[in-house]
């Protein structure tokens, strides 16, 4: 599995330094915090070791004399608390709200409002950090929290989507800190922020729907959103008051602030807010299944620090907002499941109903297309493609199943064709999602998606941060919206789509896997058949042909000896009986010649066609005795086929042409038969055309259907003998060899059968040579009522031509 | 005495119109038919009912393919396989054209295999060639 991302242009070597560079600003250890409150880094004895510098304004004591002593020593009251509370907290990093104090300066300055103080206190790599916060009063403040967030959660009920989630969000939290802009942002699966909801007051310009690319937020900044879920970066123009001492004394490491919420904030971050307008910020991140899924960020154009317990309760919306994020998207991603599940139901019970897989498939193409919500679809199978919907041409179809061959995944997808596979992009296919079923014989399903043209609009150039680099870092300094066309990808591939496919290949194998067990069972029973089919013409042979014998026989011997005994109706009689017995012999030995012809396996060789043509014709103008036939013998090459299947076709042949023009003997208007071959042309290119034309009584082309069939006969009996087996046979043996016939005629113009040799064709067992003996066998089964006609020597060049029973050795070569 | 003609055959109508047949060829051969396979092993054996009789092959053994009991295949396999026959001429006289029975019967040692004729008169002239060839042409191989 594999998306494929894109950028508009190359990275550039500046790019990738700025990143990288950007990625190592070690921003958890910033040796400082925001002095809007106020940090003490105190032993598990509760010493204090290490404090913010502005401190010394806070106690009025010179830091030096706070520094090695007990915390309850600074803070008095206040420390109590927070030293009971750290002796009870024993998780890493969560951080603990202990109440809330008076500002000790508060008795010193009456006169000047001075804001209580929340104490916050934490435990981080085997030190508590004890940090005060301005609060709003000295209460609980979960109890003045609650107010804040009650419209949120009452009015969560009433939305629906994640779009009114976040807008809701971004709503409460803008009313409840008094910010002038609250967004609320998601990422894409490459860290690109999109605002999807906004709150704003006057003067602020809107980023609703706009991006921000990832490399905004650096990954290690994305890390800290995750642990700590809110930031608060109080004055962008803030001076930092940092740690003293800088290093911690006992590791003398600096210390490490990632829990801590008063965290100094990198400066490149600062200088990204000034860039942006914006004097102070609050982020609280919206972590869905572990994941940093989004941020809600407040804006403000000058200072602000939100007391700690409106900070608390934009936290707390912040978290309500995830788990519902997380509840609806696991709605939506259950509900779209449940549908690609309904619909791969039903396709595949549609499978089940059908003989082909891919005709249930392609017979409602919606089906298939909407199970992962594509615009096209290609099935290649068995060397067959089927195409639906938007799919690129057969060739180009081909081509893809070249390249996914080479790919290891069963499963292949991405949302940029183009770009994965290196070709020119075509919108009707952008994205792409393949199975494989079987790499052995090359069966996919692919599925495409059509271009979606985003136009995506950035909150500044994405590339701008780069362009204006002096130093090593330094943000960008331009938000204006810039607007990107995004071409030549589809919609991505969603995961619950992703994984159906994997189901649906598993069900299509299971299916393939019961078709081929299904063949194979076929196979078995056809085998079971054939060889009942052979026992039957065996029985056929051997024990219908005997009665038949027996009558002739007997009958002919009453005939011979007792015919003066007859009447002449009895002679009659005995004429019939011995006509209709010999006629039925005569079926039945044409039917089992029929039957070998279709088992027999193939043994092609190489044969001089005219040789074998010229002989036969010699032989049949033998047995017509005297009758004139002009023989018109053409071009004849050698072809490959059975030799003795071959000699049967252009027997069968021309003793039909001899046979049906046999009313033509008259001196002056012979009997023509042609017997030639031609090159074949298109359907036929790669095959030689050979035909037996002959100027007989024809036939009436209305029939011609019937030729080829089995004891079809076109005259009666008694105008020309025959059982009507011969053109079966012809058509029987040439299909053997992949080639066709056909017939042309004119009744008393005459007929052309017409019949094709591929010039190259696979036989059916290894070619060896057939010994002369097997081949005489071979030729006498198959020709029944025929007198002895050895197989011309030349087609056996190397074996012995002579059919002497002692050539029985022969056939043991086989 | 010329040496008899075996006709193995179980079928009547074949017997008496093989047995017409070489009547016709009037041969002096004399013939003995024989209904089965195992009864032809027998008569050829001398053993079983055929226990005495003279010590003598016949001329050629007329074979059917199709036989109760022991087939001629099985019969012809016997008799190649036993050194005191395995010289006689035998033919196979049958109604199979089945190529496979043909090719069997070459590798089993058959002398000649023909197949029936449904016309008669063709039949007499196959038997009355094979008559003429085997029992009267033919030098037999001598006995023993």
């Amino acid at each position: 599995m594999s998306n494929v991302s894109r950028v508009n242009e190359e990275p550039t070597a500046d790019m990738d330094r700025a990143m990288v560079d950007c990625a190592r600003e070690p921003i958890h250890i910033p040796g400082g915090i925001q002095p809007h409150g106020f940090l003490f880094c105190v032993t598990d004895e509760g010493i204090v070791i290490q404090v913010s510098a502005n401190v010394a304004s806070l106690v009025h004591t010179p830091l030096d004399d706070v520094l090695g002593e007990p915390l309850s020593g600074v803070l008095g009251e206040a420390a109590s608390l927070a030293i009971t509370a750290l002796a009870s907290l024993d998780t890493e990093g969560v951080p603990l709200y202990v109440g809330s104090i008076d500002d000790p300066r508060r008795a010193a300055k009456p006169g000047v409002h001075l804001s209580p103080l929340a104490i916050v206190v934490h435990r981080y790599q085997g030190i508590a950090f004890v940090e005060l916060e301005p609060a709003r009063g000295t209460a609980d403040v979960f109890s003045s929290m609650y107010p804040l967030v009650r419209t949120f959660i009452n009015r969560l009920q009433e939305v629906q989507s994640v779009a009114d989630l976040a807008a809701l969000a971004a709503q409460e939290v803008q009313r409840i800190t008094g910010y002038g802009r609250t967004l609320v942002y998601d990422f894409d699966d490459e860290g690109n922020g999109h605002v999807i909801a906004e709150a704003l007051d006057e003067g602020y310009p809107s980023y609703m729907d706009q991006r921000f690319p990832g490399s905004d937020i650096p990954p290690q900044a994305r890390a800290l959103y995750v642990r700590n879920r809110i930031r608060l970066i109080a004055d962008a123009d803030y001076a930092p008051a940092p740690l003293v001492p800088a290093l911690n004394p006992v590791t003398q490491a600096p210390t490490d602030l990632t829990y801590a919420s008063l965290r100094s904030v990198s400066p490149v971050h600062v200088q990204y807010m000034k860039n942006m307008g914006t004097g102070s910020s609050m982020s609280m991140s919206i972590v869905v299944r572990g994941k940093l899924w989004g941020l809600i960020s407040c804006h403000h154009a000058s200072a602000r620090v939100p007391p700690f317990e409106v900070r608390t309760a934009c936290e707390h919306i912040a978290q309500v907002l995830s788990l519902q994020v997380e509840a609806k998207e696991d709605y939506a991603e259950a509900e779209h499941r449940l549908e690609l599940r309904r619909r791969q139901s039903r396709l595949l019970a549609t499978m089940a109903n059908t003989d082909h897989f891919i005709d249930a498939l392609t017979n409602d193409p919606r089906e298939l297309l909407a199970l992962t919500n594509s615009t096209g679809a290609a099935i290649v199978f068995d060397g067959r493609i089927v195409s639906i919907g938007n799919a690129p041409d057969e060739a180009t179809i081909e081509q893809l199943v070249a390249w996914l061959d080479t790919q290891s995944d069963d499963i292949w997808s991405t949302d940029d064709l183009a770009h994965a596979w290196g070709r020119a992009a075509n919108p009707e296919y952008a994205g792409m999602l393949a199975l494989s079923i079987s790499k052995l014989f090359r069966n996919y399903v692919i599925w495409f998606r059509a271009e979606v043209v985003r136009t995506l609009k950035w909150a500044g150039d994405p590339r701008a941060k780069l362009s204006s680099l002096s130093a090593s870092l330094s943000p960008r300094e331009s938000f204006e919206t810039w607007t990107e066309t995004v071409r030549g990808r589809s919609s991505p591939w969603r995961q619950a789509e992703l994984e159906i496919a994997v189901e649906f290949r598993t069900a299509l194998l299971g299916i393939v896997l019961g078709r081929a067990e299904e063949l194979a069972q076929l196979a078995l029973e056809l085998g079971r058949a054939n060889q009942e089919l052979e026992g039957f013409s065996y029985t056929v042979s051997h024990d219908l042909r005997a009665p038949l014998r027996h009558i002739v026989g007997f009958a002919d011997l009453l005939r011979e000896m007792d015919s003066a005994k007859l009447s002449d109706r009895g002679r009659h009689f005995v004429e019939r009986i011995i006509g209709a017995a010999r006629f039925g012999g005569k079926l039945v030995d044409d039917l089992l010649a029929f039957s070998q012809m279709g088992r027999a396996a193939l043994r092609p060789q190489s044969i001089d066609l005219r040789a074998l043509v010229q002989t036969l014709a010699a032989d049949e103008q033998r047995n017509t005795g005297d009758r004139a036939i002009e023989w018109h013998i053409g071009d004849l090459p050698e072809v490959t086929a059975d030799p003795v299947l071959l000699h049967v076709v252009l027997r069968n042949l021309i003793e039909n042409a001899v046979k049906f023009s046999r009313l033509r003997d008259h001196p002056q208007a012979p009997a023509i038969i042609e017997i030639s071959s031609k090159a074949g042309e298109g359907e036929f290119a790669g095959q030689r055309v050979v035909f037996v034309r002959d100027n007989g009584v024809g036939f009436d082309m209305r029939y011609v259907d019937k030729l080829f069939g089995v004891f079809q006969r076109l005259h009666r009996a008694e105008e020309f003998e025959g059982t009507g087996i011969g053109l079966a046979s012809v058509r029987r043996i040439v299909e053997r060899h992949g080639g066709k016939t056909w017939a042309e005629g004119k009744l008393n113009e005459g007929a052309t059968i017409y019949f094709t040799l591929p010039l190259t064709f696979s036989p059916d067992m290894p070619v060896r040579d057939e010994s002369a003996t097997a081949a005489v066998a071979r030729l006498a089964a198959l020709s029944p009522g025929q007198p002895f006609r050895p197989v011309p020597k030349e087609l056996n060049p190397e074996s012995n031509a002579d059919p002497a029973p002692d050539g029985a050795n022969d056939a043991r070569r086989e | 005495m010329l040496r008899p003609i075996l006709l193995v055959e179980d079928n009547i109508n074949d017997i008496e119109l093989t047995l017409i047949a070489l009547e016709k060829t009037r041969l002096a051969n004399p013939v003995v038919s024989i209904r089965d396979g195992a009864e032809a092993l027998d008569y050829l054996r001398r053993e079983g009912q055929y226990a005495d009789r003279k010590d003598e092959n016949p001329a050629v053994i007329l074979l059917d393919k199709k036989l109760p009991k022991i087939d001629g295949h099985e019969v012809l396999k016997h008799v190649r396989a036993d050194d005191k026959l395995k010289r006689i001429p035998v033919v196979m006289l049958t109604s199979s054209r089945e190529e496979k029975d043909l090719l069997r019967s070459y590798d089993l040692g058959v002398n000649a295999y023909v197949v029936k004729p449904v016309e008669f008169d063709d039949f007499m002239a196959a038997i009355n060639d094979l008559g003429m060839f085997w029992a009267v042409l033919n030098e037999p191989p001598p006995y023993r």
